[in-house]
C-alpha cells in the first residue's frame, strides 16, 4: 500500500490503493462482458443492437429471486433450481420478443428494428415494475448459496469476492462456448451464413426464421446468466431498468470498442472499460472536493474513449472495416 | 467549358479509369459510351466531385475544380442525373423540383427557419419556376404526387427536370433514355436538342441507345476498361472496328 | 428559363379559392382552441398539466426536426432538455424572490443557446459516426452528459437542486401555461417554416440520399449541423420552460433511470406521432402528457375502478407500459404513426376534399428502409 500526501501542506493524507480499483474494475468489466456477449451475438446474427438485453437479464434475476425466496404463493426452491427457472424465463422473453417484434419487421431498416428493441426494453421495465416483488432486494451472495466463506482469497488484506470470481469464470466459460458454437457447430455457422447473406442462406436451405429464433434464444440465455450474476451483492439490484440504465450502456460501449462482431473483443472491451471506470472513480476519490463528481467522471471517461475510438475507427477497434 | 486531363482513379488494386482526357465545348452535346464497367459513371463521379481522382485534373471554365466538393459543383452550374434515378422518393414532384433549386433559393438558411418575408417571396418564385418546368416537360398533372410510385420513364423525365431546376450550364446525364421505349427515346432526343436551343445548356451524356446518340451528339467518346478507345462524331465511332469489338466481344472480329 | 405565362397566371386563382376554403375549414378548429385556452384556467392542476403538455410538444417537435427531417435518431434527448433547464435556472438564480423578468428572458435565451451548441457538437460527431453506432453514441451521450455535467455541485445547487421561481407576471399556473403555449406555438411555427423552406427540403434530401442532396447543392456538413442545432435549441428552450414549470432544477430528473426513461418518452412521442408529421407529434405529446404520472387523468380513472392505490404506487411503470405498447404498435403495424391516421383530416384542413383514401399515400418513408439512417 502506498502513502500519498498532497503537496502544499494539505491536511489530507490519502491512501492510494490500487488493488481495490483493480479488483472492482475486473469485476465490473466481467459484468459488462457478460451483457456484451449477448449484444455481440445478436449483432453477428441479426445485425442489430438489442437494447432489451439488460431487461432480459433483469427478468431472469427477478424470476430467480422470487423462486429462491418463495415470494408470495410461490414455492421456495433451491437456489440453483430457481436460477435455472430464471434463465428459462430470460430465454422465453427473448423468444417472444423475436416472434412478436423482430420477425414482423425482418425487412425494415435496422434502425427501426433497434427502436423496436428500445420499445421492448421500456415495456419490460414497466411490466417488471407492475409485478409484486420486493424491488430493493438482491439475490443471495454466492458464498452463502454454496455455504463457503464470501471471498476466495485476500491479497494485501483486500478480499477477492466469490461473486467476482464467479462472474469472471462464467464470462470466460460462456465466451469460449460461444466461440466454439460459432466455429464448430452447424447451427453456429448457419447463423453466421444468414448474417452474411440471408437470401443466399435461404437458397441453400437454411430457415432464416428458425435461425433468428435460435439466436434470440441464445441471447436470452446469455442475458439470463448475466442477470443472475449482476443481481448479487454488493452492487446488485432488482430495480426495474437498473441494468438498462447503467450497465447496458457501458456494455454496449465495451462491445463496440471490441468491434461488435468479435467475442474476444467484447471480453477485452468490457474489462478495459471496467478498469477505466474503476480508476476514474478512484482517482476522483483521491481529490478532495471532487468526490461527488465521481460517478459522472467515470462515465465521462468511458464516453470519451468510445467517441475517440469510433472517430478513428467507426467500426470499433477489432471490427472489420466494411 | 469542361476539360478532363489525364484522369486516373484507382480503388485498391483496380484501375477504374486510366489516363482519360476529354473535352466538352460550350453548346456541345457530347456522348460517353462504352460497355458496362467501362468507367463512365466513375468519370461522372470524378467530374461532380464524389470521387477524388488518383491523378489528373478536371477543369471547368479553365479553372481546376478537381477537389471542389460536390455540393459546390452544383452551385457552379454543373447539374447531373443518376443512373438509377436519384430523387427524394418521399416527396412530391413539386417538392423535388423545389429541392433541386436549393442553390438558387436566394435566401439564407436562417431566413427560411424564421420564415422572413424574403424567404416567403422567394419561395413563391421557386414554386412558379418549378411549375414552369413541370409544364415544359408535360408533367403538370403529377405536381402533387409523391414520386415513389411513379413509372420509371416518368421518373427519368422528372429527374431531367430536377437537373434543369438546378439551372445548370453543364448537364451530366447518366443514361437518360433507360426504361424508355423507342418512341419516348426519340421524343427525349428532340427534347434535349430543344433544351440546348432554348436554354443554351451544354451536355455530356452516358448513353447506350445508339439512335439517340446519333441523333443528338456532336462528338462521342468511347471508353473500355477505363481507357479511351475511340473518339469522333457518332458515325465515325459507330463504325470504328475496336468499338464494334468492345461491344460484341473480340472473338466476333478476330474469328 | 422563363416561367410559362399561362401556367403561372392560372395558379393564383386556384390558390385564392383554396385559401378561402382553408379559412372556412379552420373555423372548425376554433372550439378546440377555445377548449385548450379555457380548461387550464379552471384549476391549477389543469394548468400545471397543460404546461407539461406544452413542454412535451416542444421536445416532440425538436425530435421531429432531428429524426423526422434530418433522419438521425436521438436516444439521449434528455441531455438537451436538462441542459436547458440547468442553464435557465442557473442564469436566473431567483432564490426565493420572484425572478427579474429581464433575467428570466435572458435565461430562456441562454437555455436555448446552450443546448443548441451542445447539439451542434453532437452533430459534428454524427458527420463521421453513422447508423446504429450513432444511435448508440446518442444514448451514451445523453446518459453521460447528464451524469457528468448535471451533478456538478456548482451547477445543481450542491445536490439540493436550484430553485427557479417565476417572475411575478407569470406566477400563476394559468399565466405560465399561456407563456409555454406561446413558445410551443413558436416551435410549431419554426417546424413549419423549416419544412416549407429550402432548409427542410435539404434535410429531407440528406435523410434519403446524401449523393442526390449534394448533387442539388446541399452541403452535408452544413445541413446536418443545422438540423442538430435547431433540434437542440428547441429542446433547450423546452428545458428552460420545464425548470420554471417545476420551479426548480434537479439533476435527479435527468440522470440515471429517470433520465433514461425521459429519453425514451421523447422517442416514443416522435415515433408514435409519426416521424416527419408535425400534427401527429403534437397530438402524441399531448396524449403522453395527459397519461404521464404527473397528470391526474389516469389516477381519477383508476380511482373510479377502485385501483387507485395500486396505480398511485406504480404510475411510472404504467406510463412505461403505455408508451412501450404504443411504440411497438406503431413501428410494427402503423409506421406512419398518428400523422398517417390524421392525414384525411389534415388534408381536409389544407383545402382538399375529405377522403379516407389518401391519393398520395402519405410520407411513411421516414420510418421505412432508407429513411431514418440513425
Amino acid at each position: 500500500m502506498h502513502e500519498l500526501v498532497l503537496a502544499g501542506g494539505t491536511p489530507f493524507s490519502v491512501q492510494l490503493n490500487l488493488l481495490t480499483p483493480l479488483f472492482d474494475g475486473i469485476a465490473n468489466g466481467a459484468a459488462y462482458g457478460l451483457l456484451g456477449l449477448g449484444l455481440v451475438l445478436l449483432y453477428k446474427s441479426n445485425g442489430i443492437f438489442n437494447f432489451a438485453q439488460g431487461e432480459f437479464a433483469m427478468i431472469a434475476a427477478i424470476v430467480t429471486y422470487v423462486f429462491d425466496s418463495g415470494t408470495g404463493v410461490l414455492p421456495n426452491l433451491p437456489f440453483f433450481v430457481a436460477a435455472l427457472l430464471g434463465v428459462v424465463a430470460g430465454v422465453l422473453v427473448a423468444l417472444i420478443t423475436e416472434r412478436l417484434v423482430i420477425r414482423p419487421m425482418f425487412n425494415r431498416a435496422k434502425v427501426i428494428l433497434v427502436v423496436g428493441t428500445v420499445g421492448v426494453a421500456l415495456l419490460l421495465i414497466g411490466v417488471e415494475g407492475l409485478l409484486p416483488y420486493p424491488k430493493t432486494e438482491q439475490l443471495p451472495d454466492i458464498g452463502t448459496v454454496l455455504g463457503v466463506r464470501p471471498y476466495v482469497a485476500k491479497v494485501d488484506q483486500i478480499p477477492i469476492a466469490d461473486q467476482d470470481v464467479a462472474k469472471i469464470v462464467m464470462l470466460v466459460v460462456l465466451a469460449i462456448a460461444a466461440y466454439v458454437f460459432f466455429r464448430y457447430t452447424r447451427t453456429g455457422t448457419a447463423i453466421l451464413a444468414v448474417s452474411q447473406d440471408s437470401t443466399a442462406a435461404r437458397v441453400v436451405g437454411i430457415s432464416v426464421e428458425r435461425i433468428s429464433a435460435i439466436s434470440w434464444g441464445i441471447a436470452g440465455l446469455l442475458g439470463g446468466v448475466a442477470g443472475i450474476l449482476l443481481a448479487v451483492p454488493p452492487q446488485g439490484t432488482l430495480t426495474p431498468g437498473a441494468f438498462t440504465g447503467s450497465t447496458l450502456i457501458v456494455a454496449f460501449a465495451a462491445a463496440v470498442l471490441g468491434g461488435m462482431t468479435s467475442l474476444p473483443g467484447a471480453f477485452v472491451g468490457g474489462m478495459g472499460l471496467g478498469l477505466i471506470e474503476a480508476f476514474a472513480n478512484a482517482d476522483a476519490a483521491f481529490v478532495p472536493g471532487l468526490r461527488s463528481v465521481a460517478n459522472g467522471q467515470a462515465e465521462l471517461a468511458v464516453f470519451v474513449v468510445l467517441i475517440l475510438v469510433l472517430l478513428v475507427r467507426p467500426r470499433g477497434l477489432l471490427g472489420q472495416e466494411s | 467549358m469542361l476539360e478532363i486531363r489525364d484522369l486516373t482513379i484507382r480503388f485498391g488494386g483496380l484501375t477504374a479509369i486510366d489516363g482519360l482526357s476529354l473535352k466538352v465545348d460550350e453548346w456541345e452535346i457530347v456522348g460517353l459510351m462504352g460497355p458496362n464497367g467501362a468507367g463512365k459513371t466513375t468519370a461522372f463521379n470524378c467530374i461532380t466531385g464524389f470521387y477524388k481522382p488518383t491523378r489528373g485534373h478536371v477543369l471547368y471554365h479553365g479553372r481546376d475544380v478537381t477537389r471542389v466538393p460536390p455540393h459546390r459543383k452544383a452551385a457552379m452550374g454543373i447539374g447531373r442525373t443518376f443512373q438509377n434515378v436519384g430523387m427524394v422518393k418521399s416527396e412530391t414532384a413539386l417538392e423535388n423540383l423545389l429541392t433541386a433549386q436549393h442553390t438558387k433559393a436566394g435566401y439564407a438558411a436562417l431566413h427560411g427557419i424564421v420564415g422572413s418575408g424574403v424567404a416567403r417571396t422567394r419561395e413563391k418564385d421557386l414554386v412558379a419556376h418549378a411549375e414552369a418546368i413541370l409544364d415544359l416537360l408535360g408533367l403538370s398533372d403529377i405536381r402533387d404526387r409523391r414520386i415513389g410510385g411513379l413509372p420509371y420513364g416518368t421518373l427519368k423525365l422528372l429527374e431531367l427536370g430536377c437537373a434543369l431546376a438546378t439551372d445548370p450550364e453543364l448537364l451530366l446525364l447518366d443514361e437518360p433514355s433507360s426504361g424508355m421505349g423507342p418512341e419516348e427515346s426519340d421524343e427525349l432526343g428532340d427534347r434535349l436538342l430543344a433544351l440546348r436551343r432554348e436554354l443554351g445548356v451544354t451536355m455530356l451524356l452516358i448513353e447506350h441507345h445508339v439512335p439517340l446518340v446519333t441523333a443528338v451528339c456532336d462528338y462521342v467518346y468511347v471508353l473500355n476498361f477505363g481507357k479511351l478507345l475511340a473518339e469522333g462524331d457518332a458515325e465515325h465511332v459507330r463504325n470504328h472496328p475496336e468499338v464494334v469489338a468492345a461491344y460484341l466481344g473480340t472473338e466476333a472480329v478476330a474469328g | 428559363m422563363t416561367a410559362d405565362a399561362s401556367v403561372s397566371s392560372a395558379l393564383p386563382g386556384r390558390r385564392r379559392l383554396a385559401s378561402r376554403t382553408v379559412a372556412t375549414r379552420a373555423l372548425a378548429a376554433l372550439p378546440l382552441l377555445a377548449l385548450v385556452l379555457w380548461l387550464p384556467s379552471t384549476n391549477d392542476t389543469y394548468g400545471h398539466v397543460a404546461t407539461y403538455a406544452a413542454i412535451f410538444i416542444m421536445v416532440g417537435l425538436s425530435m421531429n426536426v432531428l429524426t423526422g427531417y434530418t433522419g438521425q435518431i436521438s436516444l439521449g434527448h434528455q441531455a438537451f432538455v436538462g441542459l436547458g433547464a440547468l442553464t435557465a435556472a442557473n442564469v436566473v438564480k431567483t432564490g426565493i424572490v420572484p425572478a427579474d423578468p429581464f433575467m428570466f428572458g435572458v435565461g430562456m435565451v441562454c437555455a436555448s443557446a446552450a443546448s443548441g451548441v451542445a447539439a451542434l457538437l453532437l452533430g459534428a460527431v454524427a458527420l463521421r459516426i453513422r447508423g446504429l453506432y450513432l444511435a448508440l453514441v446518442t444514448l451514451v451521450f445523453g446518459s453521460v452528459f447528464a451524469d457528468a455535467i448535471f451533478t456538478l455541485p456548482s451547477l445543481n445547487g450542491s445536490d439540493a437542486g436550484v430553485s427557479a421561481y417565476r417572475p411575478n407576471s407569470l406566477a400563476s399556473d394559468y399565466r405560465y401555461f399561456l407563456f409555454a403555449l406561446l413558445l410551443a406555438a413558436g416551435c410549431l411555427y419554426i417546424d413549419q417554416r423549416v419544412r416549407g423552406s429550402k432548409v427542410g427540403r435539404g434535410l429531407i434530401a440528406l435523410r434519403e440520399n446524401e449523393l442526390v442532396a449534394q448533387a442539388y447543392g446541399v452541403s452535408v456538413l452544413r445541413y446536418k449541423l443545422i438540423g442538430f442545432t435547431i433540434s437542440g435549441a428547441m429542446a433547450g428552450l423546452a428545458g428552460g420552460v420545464a425548470a420554471f414549470w417545476s420551479q426548480e432544477f434537479s439533476d435527479k430528473n435527468f440522470t440515471d433511470v429517470a433520465g433514461f426513461n425521459l429519453a425514451l418518452t421523447f422517442v416514443v412521442i416522435a415515433v408514435v406521432g409519426g416521424l416527419g408529421s408535425r400534427g401527429g407529434v403534437v397530438l402524441a405529446a399531448i396524449f403522453f402528457a395527459l397519461t404521464s404520472p404527473i397528470s391526474p387523468l389516469l389516477q381519477s380513472l383508476a380511482n373510479a375502478m377502485h385501483w387507485g392505490t395500486y396505480y398511485g404506487n406504480n404510475k411510472f411503470y404504467v406510463s412505461n407500459v403505455i408508451g412501450a405498447v404504443l411504440l411497438l404498435q406503431t413501428v410494427i403495424l402503423n409506421p406512419g404513426g398518428l400523422g398517417q391516421v390524421l392525414r384525411p383530416f389534415s388534408r381536409w384542413f389544407a383545402g382538399h376534399p375529405f377522403s379516407l383514401h389518401d391519393p398520395d399515400g402519405g410520407d411513411t418513408t421516414a420510418m421505412e428502409g432508407g429513411g431514418v439512417r440513425a
